[in-house]
C-alpha cells in the first residue's frame, strides 16, 4: 500500500523524519504535482495517536520545503502506483486550484465557547418551548456571524461551523497571509475584549488542513 | 486563578486541534484505501478522554 501525506508544488526536499509506522518517506511526481508517500506491506496502517502524530510531523516538516502544500487526510492509501496516479490525474485541476489558494498562507484556528447555557425555562407549552429554542438558535447564529465576519475579512479564505456542540459557538478556520497575521491576531484580541462573556481559543499557524479539498468529487 | 497551570492545558488544546485536523480535514481522493471506522474510533476514544480532561477550557478565558 502507498500511504499519502501531502500534495505539493515545487518541493525542494524531504524532511528528516520517518513516516507512519516508522516507514521512510518517498516522493512521486504526477502531472507536475509532488506527492509525499511511504510504502507499507499491508493493506492498511493501524490508527493510533502515534500514527496520527507521525503523519502530522511529516506534513509540518514539508511546509517550509514546498512552494504550496495540501496535507492529505490521515489514513489514506492506495493499492499501487497506478491507483495513486489515477486518483491524482482525475483531480489534478482542482488540486492545482487549491494549491494556488493556499500558497504562502497559514491556517489559524479560532474557537469561541459560550458561557454555560442557561437552564431551559419551565415552559407551559410545547409551542413556547419551540419558540424559545428558535430564538436561541437565531441568537447563536447572529453572534457567530458577528465574530466570524471581521476575521474572514482579514483572511484569503475562511470556513466556519456554528453550534457544533451547545457551547461551541464558533469553530472557524482562516487562511491568512503572513503579512496579515499580526492584524488578524489583533482583531481576535479585540473581539475577545468586546465579548468578555465568551472564551476564545486561537491556535496555529497550522498547515492548511481545512482548505484542502475534501471527499466530494 | 494564577496558580492554574496554563501551559499543559494549552499544549493539550494544541494537540486536540492538531489531531482533529489530521483526522477530519485534508485532501481526500477517490480510489483510496481507507482505515476502517472502528480504527479511527479508537483514536477518538483517546481523544475524548483528553477532551474531558480539558473540560476546564473555559478557565482560560478568566
Amino acid at each position: 500500500m502507498i500511504y499519502l501525506y501531502a500534495i505539493a508544488e515545487e518541493l525542494t526536499g524531504l524532511p528528516d523524519v520517518r513516516g507512519v509506522d516508522g516507514a521512510p518517506l518517498g516522493r512521486r511526481s504526477v502531472e507536475g504535482l509532488d506527492l509525499v508517500v511511504s510504502e507499507h506491506d499491508g493493506a492498511e496502517v493501524a490508527a493510533s495517536e502515534e500514527a496520527v502524530l507521525a503523519h502530522a510531523r511529516v506534513v509540518e516538516g514539508l511546509v517550509e520545503r514546498a512552494d504550496a502544500l495540501l496535507p492529505a487526510r490521515f489514513g489514506r492509501g492506495f493499492r499501487d502506483e497506478a491507483a495513486l496516479r489515477d486518483a491524482i490525474e482525475g483531480r489534478a485541476a482542482s488540486l492545482r486550484d487549491a494549491l494556488a489558494q493556499v500558497r504562502g498562507c497559514v491556517e489559524i484556528g479560532v474557537r469561541v465557547l459560550a458561557a454555560e447555557p442557561a437552564p431551559p425555562p419551565a415552559t407551559e407549552s410545547g409551542r413556547a418551548y419551540m419558540e424559545a429554542r428558535l430564538a436561541r438558535s437565531e441568537e447563536t447564529e447572529r453572534l457567530a456571524r458577528e465574530l466570524h465576519e471581521p476575521l474572514a475579512a482579514l483572511a484569503r479564505a475562511a470556513t466556519r461551523t456554528v453550534g457544533a456542540t451547545p457551547r461551541l459557538l464558533l469553530s472557524g478556520a482562516y487562511l491568512v497571509e503572513p503579512g496579515a497575521l499580526e492584524a488578524f491576531r489583533r482583531r481576535v484580541d479585540e473581539l475577545e475584549a468586546e465579548h468578555s462573556e465568551l472564551t476564545f481559543v486561537s491556535t496555529g499557524p497550522w498547515p492548511p488542513y481545512s482548505f484542502a479539498p475534501g471527499g466530494e468529487t | 486563578m494564577t496558580s492554574v497551570p496554563e501551559r499543559p492545558l494549552e499544549q493539550q488544546i494544541t494537540l486536540l486541534e492538531l489531531i482533529d485536523r489530521v483526522l477530519n480535514k485534508g485532501v481526500v481522493l477517490t480510489g483510496d484505501v481507507t482505515l476502517s471506522v472502528a480504527d479511527v474510533d479508537l483514536v477518538y476514544v483517546g481523544l475524548r478522554v483528553l477532551l474531558a480532561s480539558v473540560g476546564t477550557l473555559e478557565r482560560l478565558g478568566e
